[in-house]
C-alpha cells in the first residue's frame, strides 16, 4: 500500500496483522484491565528502550490521553526508536513519514487520483489513516506540508477535495525533531505546537543503560523482535477507562490556575491555550490511570505540567536574552502554585 | 496605575482622618470630609487626563475643593448652587469665622456648627490636595506622610487624652497602602520578581505586561503592619513611654498638655504676700455661710520633695469636667457632720491666669463658663485654656464640721492615703524626726498629735510671723526654720506642720489659696491679694481632709487667719495642764477624757505603730503580690501557646469524633484525615521543618519522609495519613479506615526525635504553628486591601 516516493522521502507502510503480531491475552474491563494492557506495552517498549521509564510512561500517557506526542532530542538517543515500538507494541496501523522539505500535503493526506478503469476519481488514502503515525524529522517539512498535520490531528478526520474522511480511533501522532540541526527546517508554528499534547525529550541514558544497550543491540535488533502485546480495540476500551477518570473540582481549578499563571507571566510572550488546560486534565487522567489510581492528584498535574505545557510557551525577548527556558519557568511555577487544599 | 495611586491617596488621606474623630462631638463631619477627598481625588484625575503641569493639578484640586465647599455650604448664595459669588465667599467666611469662634470657644470635643464642619471639611480638602500632589503627582509617596502627619497631630495636640489606637492604626495603615501601592508600582520597573497569585483572584485581570511584585509587597505588608503592631503595642509594655506621651504629645506646650503643671504655687504666693500691690481686691465674694466663712483653696499640695512642697502633675480627661455635674465626694467625709454652703465668687479682671479656682474646700458643684475640670483626690479646679479673670462663678461646697471627739476617734487611715500622703524624702534631717516626736510626745491620738504641733506653732514654740524671714544659714530651708530661725510666714509654718505631721505617719498636704478675707457687708466679703495663704490640710477617716492653722493670726501674723473650731474645743482642755514639759500622767489622764472606748489609736505607741505597720503593710505587700502577679502573666503568656496548641488539636479531634465514622456506611468522609494531615502539619511547623504549599499530601510526606530519615513504622504511618488525606481531598472513595490519631502521634514523636534539642523544647513549649491563624487572618486582610489594589487597576487595562 505504498502511495509513493518522493525525492528521498520514503513512506514505510506497516499493514496491521502482518505474521506473528497477535495481541496476547484479552483485557478485562476497568482500572485492572487498564493497568494489565499498560504493563504490557510498557513492558514491550522497554524491552527496546533501556533506563527511561519516565519517558515511556509519557509516551504511553499520551497515548491513552488521546493526544499526540512530540519527541524532541539530539539525534541518536533513541527517538524513532521510540516512536517505532510504540507502535510496534500495540496490534495497530502504523505510519512512518519522513519529513523532508520537498514533502508535499497530499503526501500525508492522501490523493484523489483518477481510475482509468472505473473512470472516475478516487481517493487514495495517504499515511495518516493508521492508528499511529510516526513523523520523523516533522520540522523539516515546509510550513504548508506541517499545516496538512493540523486538521488531522485536532480533528480527526481530513478533507481532501470537498470530502471528509475521518481518521482511525485510536489515532496518535508521534512526530520527533532534531532541535540543534537548524539549518534547512521549519520551527513548528504555534498552533501546530499546540496540537502536541506533550512534548518530550529523550535524553541520554546514564552509563549503565548505555552499556546494556551495547550488549543487546549488538547481537541483534531488539524492535524487530518486538511483537505487539495489545489491540487496538484493547487500546481504545482502555482509553474509555481514562475517559472516567474522577478528577476533584480542586483538581481542576489547579490545572486552570497553573495554566493561567503561565498567560500572565512576566516572561512569557504567548502562556498556554485553554486546550493546553484541556490537554493537560487528560494528560493526568491517564498518568493516574498508569498509576493505578481512579482518582487525578495535583501530584499528576505537577509531574505533567512541564511535558505538557512547555513546548507551547514562548518567552519573551529578554527571558532569551537570559537564557530562561519555558520549561524552567513552568517548573517555578509548579514549586510556587499552592495545592488546593480544603479551607480550614 | 495613577488611578490606584490617586484612590490610594484619597484613601490615605480618609484614613488618617478618621484620628479627628475625638475633635468633634458628633460624627457627621466624616462624611463632608469624604466628599472634599473624593471631589479632589477626582479633580486630580481630571487634571491628570488633561495632562495639567503638576502645581496646575494641585490648583485644580484647590478650585474643585472651593466648588465643593460652595456647593456644601454656601449653595444658596452660589451661582447654580456651585459657582462662586461675592455673596457665596462672604458666607464662606463668615462661617469659617463662626467655625474659629466655636473652635476657640468649646475645648475638644467641638459641638458640630457648620462652620466647625466647613473647617474640618477644607482642612481634609486641603491635606488631600497636598498628599495628592506629593504622592500621585510627584511620585513622593513618603513626603506625603507629612500632611497626613499633620492633620493626625491636630487631634493629639488639641486633645489632652490620647487619640485612640485604632485611629492612630488606621492613619498609619492608610499611608502604609500608599506607600505600598507606589512602591509595587516602582518595584515593577525592575524586573523579574516571584509569581504567587492564587487564580481566583486573577481571573478578572488582565495580562500583565508589569512583573507581579505581590510576592515582594505580601513581605512589605507583613513588616508594615509589624511595624504599626509595634507602634502600637510597645508603650503600653514600656513603663518609661506612656501612651499618652506618645499620643498626646507629652510634656506642657501651650495649653494642650495633658497633665497640669503651673507656675510655682508657693512661689506666687510670696509675691502675693509682699508684693507693691498686696493691698489689691482680689476677688469677692458673697455666701450663705452663717459662721465666718472657710478658707478659699486654689492648690493642694501633695507632695514633698525635700525642700518645698508640689503637686503631682494632674492627669486630666475630659471627663472631669465640672459643668453640670456633682464632682466626686469628698475622700474620707463619712462620718463627720458637715453643712452645704453655697458661694458667689467674682474675681477681679485685672487679675490675671486665674487657672485655679479659688473655693471653699470641699467644692461639690460649680457652675462656671468654660472648661474647667475638677482633680478627684484633690478637688482642685482647674482648666487647661481659661482663666477666670473677671468672671463670676458658683460653688456649692460641703463644709465640715467635725467634733474633736470625732476626730479624735477617727479610726484607721485607707492605704491610698496613707501612701501618698506620709511620703516623706529621706532627706529629713533627723533632729526634725526627734523634734516631731519630742513635741507630740505623750499625744494619744492622731489628732492631739495634730492639736499639739498647731498649739506649738502658734503659742508655744516660740515662733515669729515674718514676711522677710532670715536668709537660712543652713541648707535645709525646713530644719533651719524650725531648730533656728523660727522666724516666717504662713508657707514655713504650713509646710513644716505638714511635713511634721507625715513624720508621725499622719497624712498631710499643704493648701495654699486666700484665708476668708474681710467681711464688707451682709454675708459680703472681699478678699486682697495679702490674704494669699498656705495652710496643712490633715486627713482623719470620716472627716476627710482638715484645715490646721500652724500660722500665727492677728495683727502679729496673718491678718485674716483663723484658727478652726474643732482645733479650739481640744486644745483648752490641755491648757490647764503644762504642755512645755508634757509627761507621761498627763497624756494618759487626757487620754481617758476624750476617748476611754479601746480604738486604734486609743494609745500613741499603739497608734503609732499601727499606722507604721499598716503603711509598712501598704508599701510592702504590693510589691511581692506585684511581683507574683507579673510573673503569673509572664508564666500565662508563655504557656499560651502550648495550651493554644493542646487546644487545637483537642478540637481537631473531637470534631472528628463527632463526624461519622469514615468506615460506616454514608457520604465519605474526610474529617479525620483532614484532621490528621492539619495536626501532621501543624506538628512539622512546630518542629521548624519546611512546609511548602506547593507540595500535594505525597509530596509532603515523601519530602518529611526524605528530611526525616524517618524508620519504617513512622514513615509507613506518614505515608497512610498522607494517602487518607490525598483520597479525602481528591478521590471520590472514602479513604481507607486507619488509626490515624496513633498514626499522627508516631510521626510526632518520629518528628521529635529527628530535630535537635531546642527544636523539640519550642515545639513543645512555643509552638510556632499556634501563630499561624494570626498570619492568615493578617494575610486575608492584606489579600482584600491587594484585590482593592487590583480592583482599580483593572479599569485602566481596559
Amino acid at each position: 500500500m505504498a502511495v509513493g516516493t518522493h525525492g528521498e522521502s520514503y513512506i514505510e507502510t506497516d499493514p496491521p496483522g502482518s505474521p506473528g503480531r497477535q495481541p496476547q491475552g484479552g483485557p478485562g474491563h476497568g482500572l485492572d484491565g487498564l493497568a494489565q494492557v499498560a504493563t504490557k506495552i510498557r513492558d514491550a517498549i522497554e524491552s527496546v528502550i533501556e533506563g527511561k521509564p519516565g519517558v515511556v510512561r509519557l509516551a504511553l500517557t499520551v497515548l491513552l490521553a488521546e493526544g499526540h506526542l512530540l519527541i524532541e532530542d539530539v539525534p541518536g538517543v533513541g527517538k524513532t526508536m521510540l516512536a517505532k515500538a510504540l507502535a510496534r507494541s500495540i496490534d495497530c496501523s502504523v505510519r512512518r513519514v519522513q519529513f523532508t522539505p520537498d514533502l508535499l500535503p497530499s503526501d500525508i493526506t492522501g490523493v484523489s487520483a483518477y481510475n482509468q478503469e472505473r473512470r472516475e476519481f478516487e481517493f487514495k488514502p495517504g499515511p495518516v489513516f493508521a492508528h499511529i503515525v510516526v513523523g520523523d524529522e516533522i520540522n523539516r517539512a515546509s510550513p504548508k506540508t506541517q499545516s496538512a498535520l493540523l486538521e488531522c490531528m485536532e480533528e480527526r478526520q481530513v478533507t481532501v477535495d470537498g470530502t471528509t474522511y475521518s481518521l482511525e480511533q485510536p489515532f496518535m501522532v508521534i512526530a520527533t525533531q532534531n532541535p540543534v540541526e537548524m539549518e534547512g527546517t521549519y520551527p513548528l508554528p504555534e498552533a501546530q505546537r499546540d496540537r502536541f499534547t506533550a512534548r518530550i525529550s529523550m535524553g541520554y541514558p546514564d552509563p549503565t543503560a548505555e552499556l546494556e544497550m551495547l550488549d543487546v543491540h549488538g547481537q541483534s535488533a531488539p524492535l524487530e523482535r518486538l511483537s505487539p502485546v495489545a489491540h487496538a480495540n484493547d487500546v481504545r476500551d482502555i482509553i474509555n477507562v481514562v475517559r472516567h477518570q474522577h478528577v476533584a473540582p480542586a483538581v481542576k481549578q489547579y490545572a486552570i490556575e497553573l495554566v493561567s499563571a503561565t498567560r500572565k507571566h512576566p516572561e512569557l510572550r504567548l502562556g498556554a491555550s485553554p486546550r493546553a488546560t484541556l490537554h493537560l486534565v487528560r494528560a493526568a487522567r491517564a498518568y493516574a490511570a498508569l498509576d493505578d489510581r481512579d482518582y487525578v492528584l495535583p501530584d499528576d498535574i505537577q509531574d505533567l505540567a512541564v511535558p505538557v505545557l512547555a513546548h507551547r510557551l514562548l518567552p519573551t525577548a529578554e527571558a532569551q536574552v537570559e537564557r530562561r527556558r519555558p520549561e524552567q519557568v513552568v517548573a517555578e511555577l509548579v514549586n510556587r502554585l499552592p495545592v488546593p487544599s480544603p479551607r480550614k | 496605575m495613577r488611578v490606584k495611586m490617586t484612590v490610594m491617596a484619597a484613601l490615605a488621606t480618609l484614613a488618617s482622618s478618621v484620628g479627628l474623630y475625638p475633635l468633634f462631638a458628633s460624627g457627621t463631619w466624616f462624611w463632608s470630609g469624604l466628599g472634599a477627598v473624593i471631589v479632589v481625588a477626582g479633580a486630580g484625575l481630571l487634571m491628570r487626563r488633561l495632562r495639567a503641569p503638576s502645581l496646575l493639578g494641585a490648583l485644580g484640586g484647590l478650585g474643585a475643593l472651593h466648588l465643593y465647599l460652595n456647593a456644601r455650604f454656601a449653595s444658596e448664595q452660589a451661582l447654580l448652587g456651585l459657582v462662586p459669588t461675592p455673596g457665596s465667599l462672604r458666607r464662606l467666611g463668615e462661617l469659617m469665622g463662626d467655625g474659629w469662634n466655636a473652635a476657640n470657644q468649646y475645648a475638644a470635643p467641638v459641638p458640630l456648627v457648620p462652620g466647625i464642619e466647613l473647617l474640618a471639611a477644607t482642612g481634609i480638602g486641603l491635606v488631600a490636595v497636598a498628599v495628592d500632589l506629593l504622592a500621585v503627582r510627584l511620585r513622593r509617596s513618603a513626603p506625603a506622610g507629612l500632611p497626613l502627619l499633620a492633620m493626625y497631630s491636630v487631634p493629639a495636640a488639641v486633645r489632652e487624652d490620647s487619640v485612640s489606637w485604632i485611629a492612630f492604626g488606621l492613619g498609619a495603615l492608610g499611608f502604609l497602602m500608599l506607600l505600598m501601592a507606589d512602591a509595587r508600582e516602582q518595584v515593577g520597573g525592575w524586573g523579574r520578581a516571584v509569581f504567587t497569585r492564587r487564580w481566583s483572584e486573577s481571573t478578572a485581570e488582565q495580562p500583565v505586561e508589569r512583573p507581579d511584585s505581590s510576592g515582594m509587597a505580601a513581605s512589605g505588608r507583613r513588616i508594615g503592619v509589624a511595624a504599626v503592631a509595634v507602634a502600637v503595642l510597645l508603650p503600653t509594655f514600656i513603663p518609661g513611654i506612656h501612651p499618652r506621651g506618645l499620643f498626646g504629645m507629652g510634656g506642657s506646650g501651650g495649653g494642650g498638655s495633658q497633665t497640669v503643671t503651673t507656675v510655682e504655687p508657693l512661689a506666687q504666693l510670696k509675691r502675693d504676700l509682699n508684693g507693691p500691690n498686696s493691698d489689691a481686691v482680689i476677688l469677692t465674694y458673697r455666701t450663705d455661710d452663717t459662721e465666718r466663712p472657710d478658707y478659699l483653696r486654689m492648690y493642694a499640695l501633695d507632695k514633698f520633695e525635700g525642700d518645698r512642697w508640689t503637686y503631682t502633675a494632674l492627669p486630666s480627661s475630659s471627663r472631669d469636667r465640672v459643668s453640670d455635674r456633682d464632682l466626686p465626694t469628698p475622700p474620707g467625709l463619712s462620718t463627720a457632720r458637715f453643712r452645704r454652703v453655697n458661694t458667689q465668687i467674682k474675681v477681679r479682671r485685672a487679675v490675671k491666669k486665674v487657672d485655679f479656682l479659688p473655693a471653699p474646700y470641699a467644692p461639690n458643684r460649680v457652675s462656671i463658663k468654660g472648661d474647667w475640670r475638677a482633680h478627684p483626690q484633690s478637688l482642685m479646679i482647674y482648666s487647661l485654656r481659661d482663666s477666670a479673670s473677671g468672671r463670676s462663678y458658683t460653688v456649692s461646697s460641703l463644709r465640715t464640721q467635725p467634733t474633736s471627739a470625732q476626730l479624735a476617734q477617727s479610726g484607721r487611715y485607707p492605704s491610698e492615703i496613707v501612701t501618698p500622703y506620709t511620703k516623706l524624702p529621706n532627706s529629713i534631717p533627723p533632729q526634725v524626726r526627734k523634734l516631731a516626736e519630742e513635741v507630740t510626745q505623750g499625744a494619744p491620738t492622731a489628732y492631739e498629735q495634730a492639736v499639739r504641733l498647731q498649739r506649738w506653732f502658734t503659742e508655744t514654740g516660740g515662733f515669729t510671723y515674718d514676711l522677710n524671714p532670715p536668709s537660712p544659714s543652713s541648707p535645709n530651708d525646713l530644719a533651719d526654720f524650725l531648730l533656728n530661725s523660727k522666724r516666717g510666714y504662713c508657707e514655713q509654718f504650713a509646710a513644716s506642720m505638714a511635713v511634721m505631721a507625715r513624720i508621725l505617719n499622719i497624712p498631710a498636704r499643704v493648701a495654699i489659696g486666700y484665708t476668708a478675707g474681710t467681711q464688707v457687708g451682709q454675708g459680703e466679703w472681699e478678699v486682697r491679694s495679702k490674704d494669699a495663704h498656705a495652710w496643712p490640710e490633715l486627713y482623719f477617716e470620716g472627716a476627710g481632709w482638715v484645715r490646721f492653722e500652724p500660722t500665727p493670726a492677728g495683727a502679729g501674723g496673718q491678718g485674716t487667719a483663723a484658727t478652726p473650731p474643732y482645733t479650739q474645743q481640744l486644745a483648752e482642755q490641755p491648757t490647764e495642764e503644762p504642755t512645755e514639759a508634757p509627761d507621761p500622767e498627763s497624756s494618759s489622764s487626757v487620754t481617758q477624757s476624750p476617748n476611754p472606748t479601746t480604738g486604734p489609736n486609743s494609745r500613741p505607741e499603739d497608734g503609732g505603730a499601727d499606722v507604721g505597720a499598716e503603711d509598712e503593710q501598704s508599701s510592702g505587700l504590693p510589691i511581692p503580690v506585684g511581683w507574683l502577679a507579673g510573673g503569673l502573666l509572664v508564666i500565662l503568656l508563655l504557656a499560651a501557646p502550648m495550651a493554644a496548641r493542646l487546644l487545637t488539636r483537642r478540637r481537631r479531634w473531637s470534631a472528628v469524633a463527632a463526624a461519622p465514622l469514615p468506615s460506616t456506611t454514608g457520604p465519605p468522609s474526610g474529617a479525620a484525615a483532614h484532621a490528621a494531615w492539619r495536626e501532621v502539619h501543624a506538628d512539622a511547623l512546630d518542629h521548624g521543618l519546611s512546609w511548602r504549599q506547593s507540595d500535594s499530601p505525597r509530596a509532603a510526606a515523601r519530602r518529611l519522609g526524605e528530611l526525616l530519615e524517618l524508620d519504617p513504622p513512622a514513615s509507613q504511618a506518614l505515608s497512610r495519613i498522607a494517602r487518607a488525606e490525598e483520597v479525602a481531598r481528591y478521590a471520590r472513595s472514602r479513604p481507607p479506615a486507619a488509626d490515624l490519631r496513633a498514626d499522627v502521634r508516631t510521626v510526632r514523636t518520629a518528628m521529635s526525635a529527628a530535630v535537635g534539642r531546642r527544636a523539640r523544647l519550642r515545639a513543645r513549649f512555643l509552638p510556632p504553628s499556634t501563630m499561624s491563624e494570626f498570619r492568615d487572618a493578617g494575610t486575608r486582610a492584606m489579600e482584600a486591601a491587594g484585590r482593592l489594589n487590583a480592583a482599580f487597576r483593572w479599569p485602566r487595562n481596559k
